[in-house]
């Protein structure tokens, strides 16, 4: 079995959950990810308890502990730079020109590197170096007030920063393929900012489109949704949500109305227009009504049965619980080290020849210093030894 | 400008929006993406005005944005003629991407194996409901996907009803997914000469846009699962606060300087002053009461007098926008995550959600939008695939294509 990126050595300088899963991703398909964890390194945790975090966001990282504010320790970064393909990182563009890792300096050591950067609202305009924070960039980006029921504050989701984690390696595997066939490196850039818009992207567009519009500003009822079999959500009888999307209520009707006793026929909604214009309100009523009639176990299994488009919204428990998440790697049974059998998070994308692995937890901070300086750099033992003395590696 | 996937080709069997979506990111790189759709109606999306789960405008919004930049044929490919239609085209292809069920692949004589013969480079991608390996069948839209993931069920103030993340957002996000998924198999095959097949689900990848919480629920931490109330937050210096006009986000670390600023902005009021909100410590022990105490003082001003002294104070904070503020933000329009381009159906120009992946030395670009339905079917059979135009005649007469 293949691993699709065992030519790439990517450095990963990346403070972020979302950026450093970017990198971490990389690492699963197979990239050398170098850590670097710059000194002095803050206080380790010491709570006792698996750092679960840590485990899937560094996960098959190697680390490397230098000091940069020394000569010879740029000048290791620099060395680290040379054997570098890609860089990821969420660091402002000041502190990364303070120790040379920015662009300008990055392409002169490597002018193919794929220089990757999360940054909080693109690389032009006048708001081009406020922080990478995803809160700011989600309550600016619009969707936050619509997501709620009318009279709750916003929503904070936390989907913007997620969507920069896949965007930030679409845009670097892209950058690479590209680089496979010109030679040239480049930077890749994705704003909190813009991954936010992508996560809402429907919505956005369609005011985009329209210009206006209250029920693209404002939060909706869920008793007032648009079409009632879709987007919507009923209470059942043991206080479980019950969820719909059949869009297309012609197709779905003559099902979904037997499993919630209206008849097919029943005059009031007998068109789509019915439905979801003229007796929508109507309709929302009886749903409303008759869901509440039964337990969430009584839907499921008739929307199994009937092959609905509709289910149970559930908590982590049901991820956590279902052999599909495991049979797929979506979540991994693992033996720990410490802490014996846990589970983690596992692959998003299946590749059948060349899959996803976990091949290493979270590295402690330098414990690849020596082996990477030695075997990738070509420092001598000697000299790792005097630059570990000199404060300048860990 | 050179293009990051100039010569890749993708056959894009794709419908609804994470497959159509996912296919949107390689065009707008330069890929040739061909959309492959039924000769009646074509894909669903085509039909969305009358579905009326979403607001449409004078213009189909909903298709013409994620299927820009592509090619359009219509096949039949229930039709055994229709099928050869498609191998000739896997031939000259790179990519085969359909989010259509692999049982409805399998019946028309598109599985992977079939495929594959005729082009071992081929990479094949599925985007499916709830993984290749899933016992679980039945249909799978965005939301009912998004619903088993626990990620609605932890959003929201305790006792409100889940939310969901936003129209297409899990669709959004298995779409970004294949994306990647696809771009890898393809640095593969440049590297080895052979393609392999690939799955992107909507809920593997919407399990992964959990990957926070959901880490933490796997660990112990159960009440990762739950709903938390804004008005219990450990730091009440990161949280949002009602105003007279909109809401403000404040985004500050709970330490004592940052705090004395927050006083300041707030014109230091006397209850902010109290010893129990004197240190970090405290004031995670009295969150709640200093959440009610700063929010006392929100409320007496507008949101553009509370970011001024915010902006004053030097605090990071961010007024909570609607859709009306986002598309007027010129931020948004240049980095080009907002762009205008031509639309056919309306004759004019018309504003696009743009680029969100910034590639400096090949940036993406938007040259058309969604294709008519079939547009480029002859033109294709004739010059990618080599049919005569007697062919062709012989195609329309059974149906094959429209």
């Amino acid at each position: 079995m293949g691993r699709v990126l065992d030519d790439v050595t990517v450095l990963d300088l990346t403070r972020q959950f979302c950026t450093a899963l970017s990198a971490a991703f990389l690492g699963d398909f197979g990239a050398r990810v170098i850590r670097l964890d710059l000194l002095p390194a803050p206080p380790a945790g010491t709570s006792g308890r698996w750092n679960h975090e840590a485990d899937l966001i560094h996960r098959n990282k190697l680390s490397v502990a230098i000091n940069p504010s020394s000569p010879r320790g740029r000048g290791v970064l620099a060395a680290l730079l040379a054997k570098a393909d890609v860089i990821v990182t969420d660091w402002q563009r000041n502190e990364l020109a303070a120790i040379g890792l920015d662009y300008a300096s990055a392409s002169q050591v490597r002018p193919d590197i794929v220089f990757a950067r999360l940054s909080g609202f693109g690389p032009a305009g006048p708001d081009q170096d406020l922080p990478a924070i995803d809160e700011l960039a989600a309550a600016r980006t619009g969707a936050m007030p619509m997501l709620p029921q009318p009279g709750q504050p916003p929503v904070y989701t936390g989907a913007g920063a997620m969507h920069a984690t896949g965007q930030l390696a679409f845009g670097v595997v892209t950058a690479l393929l590209h680089r496979m066939t010109s030679g040239e490196g480049q930077q890749v850039d994705v704003s909190l900012f813009g991954a936010n818009m992508y996560g809402s992207a429907l919505d956005m567009q369609a005011f985009l489109a329209i210009g206006h519009g209250d029920r693209l500003l404002n939060p909706i009822s869920r008793l007032d949704v648009s079409n009632p079999m879709s987007g919507s959500v009923y209470m059942s009888a043991d206080g479980r949500w019950v969820t719909l999307t059949m869009p297309d209520t012609d197709r779905w009707w003559p099902a979904f109305s037997g499993i919630v006793g209206i008849a097919s026929d029943d005059a009031r909604f007998d068109t789509h227009d019915k439905r979801t214009a003229v007796n929508r309100l109507a309709l929302i009523g009886e749903l409303e009504e008759r869901f509440r009639a039964q337990s969430a176990h009584h839907w499921r299994r008739l929307f199994q049965e009937k092959q609905l488009s509709a289910d149970i919204i559930e908590q982590f428990d049901y991820p956590a619980n279902d052999p599909g998440a495991c049979a797929n790697r979506y979540i991994l049974e693992l033996d720990h080290p410490s802490f014996g059998k846990v589970r983690t998070l596992g692959f998003p994308i299946w590749v059948s020849d060349s899959p996803a692995r976990l091949e290493r937890l979270a590295p402690c901070v330098g414990q690849h210093t020596d082996q990477v300086l030695h075997e990738l750099l070509g420092y001598s033992r000697q000299s790792i030894h005097e630059l570990a003395d000199a404060g300048v590696l860990a | 400008m050179a293009k990051a996937l100039e010569g890749v080709r993708v056959i894009d069997l794709t419908v609804w929006f994470q497959g159509p979506v996912s296919a949107q990111y390689l065009a707008d790189f330069g890929a040739e993406v061909i959309k492959v759709e039924r000769p009646q109606g074509g894909d669903q999306g085509r039909g969305v005005r009358s579905i009326k789960s979403l607001e449409i405008g004078d213009w189909n919004q909903y298709f013409l944005v994620i299927n820009r930049n592509k090619k359009g044929i219509a096949v039949d490919l229930k039709k055994p003629e229709g099928q050869e239609i498609l191998y000739r085209l896997v031939e000259k292809s790179d990519v085969f991407l359909s989010n259509l069920a692999p049982e409805m692949l399998d019946g028309w004589n598109l599985s992977y194996d079939k495929l594959s013969a005729i082009n071992p480079r081929l990479v094949y991608a599925t985007n499916t409901g709830y993984g290749r390996f899933s016992k679980l069948t039945k249909p799978s839209f965005d939301m009912t996907v998004q619903a088993l993931t626990g990620i609605m069920a932890r959003l929201g103030e305790p006792g409100q009803p889940p939310i969901y993340l936003g129209m297409g957002s899990g669709d959004a996000y298995g779409g970004v997914m294949s994306a990647l998924g696809i771009v890898l198999a393809l640095y593969e095959c440049r590297r080895t000469g052979k393609g392999q097949s690939i799955d992107a689900s909507l809920y593997g990848a919407q399990l992964y846009l959990a990957a926070q919480h959901l880490q933490a629920y796997l660990a112990g931490n159960m009440d990762s699962a739950l709903q938390h109330s804004r008005r219990q937050v450990e730091n009440p210096l990161w949280n949002l606060y009602p105003t007279t006009g909109k809401w403000v986000y404040l985004c500050e670390p709970n330490e004592d300087e940052r705090f004395a600023a927050l006083c300041r902005a707030l014109g230091q009021p006397a209850v902010l002053a109290e010893r129990r909100f004197a240190d970090a410590a405290r004031r995670r022990q009295d969150n709640e009461a200093l959440v009610a105490a700063i929010e006392a003082e929100t409320l007496k001003h507008g949101h553009e007098e509370l970011m001024a002294a915010f902006r004053g104070a030097g605090l990071v904070a961010s007024p909570v926008n609607n859709f009306a503020d986002v598309v007027r933000d010129e931020q948004a329009w240049q980095n080009r995550y907002f762009m205008k381009t031509y639309c056919e159906e309306v004759r004019r120009e018309v504003d696009i959600r743009g680029l969100p992946v910034t590639l400096s030395k090949t940036p993406g670009e938007v040259h058309c939008l969604g294709p008519q339905l079939g547009q480029d079917t002859e033109l294709l059979l004739m010059d990618l695939l080599g049919y005569e135009w007697e062919q062709i005649e012989d195609l329309k007469a059974k149906g094959a294509i429209p």
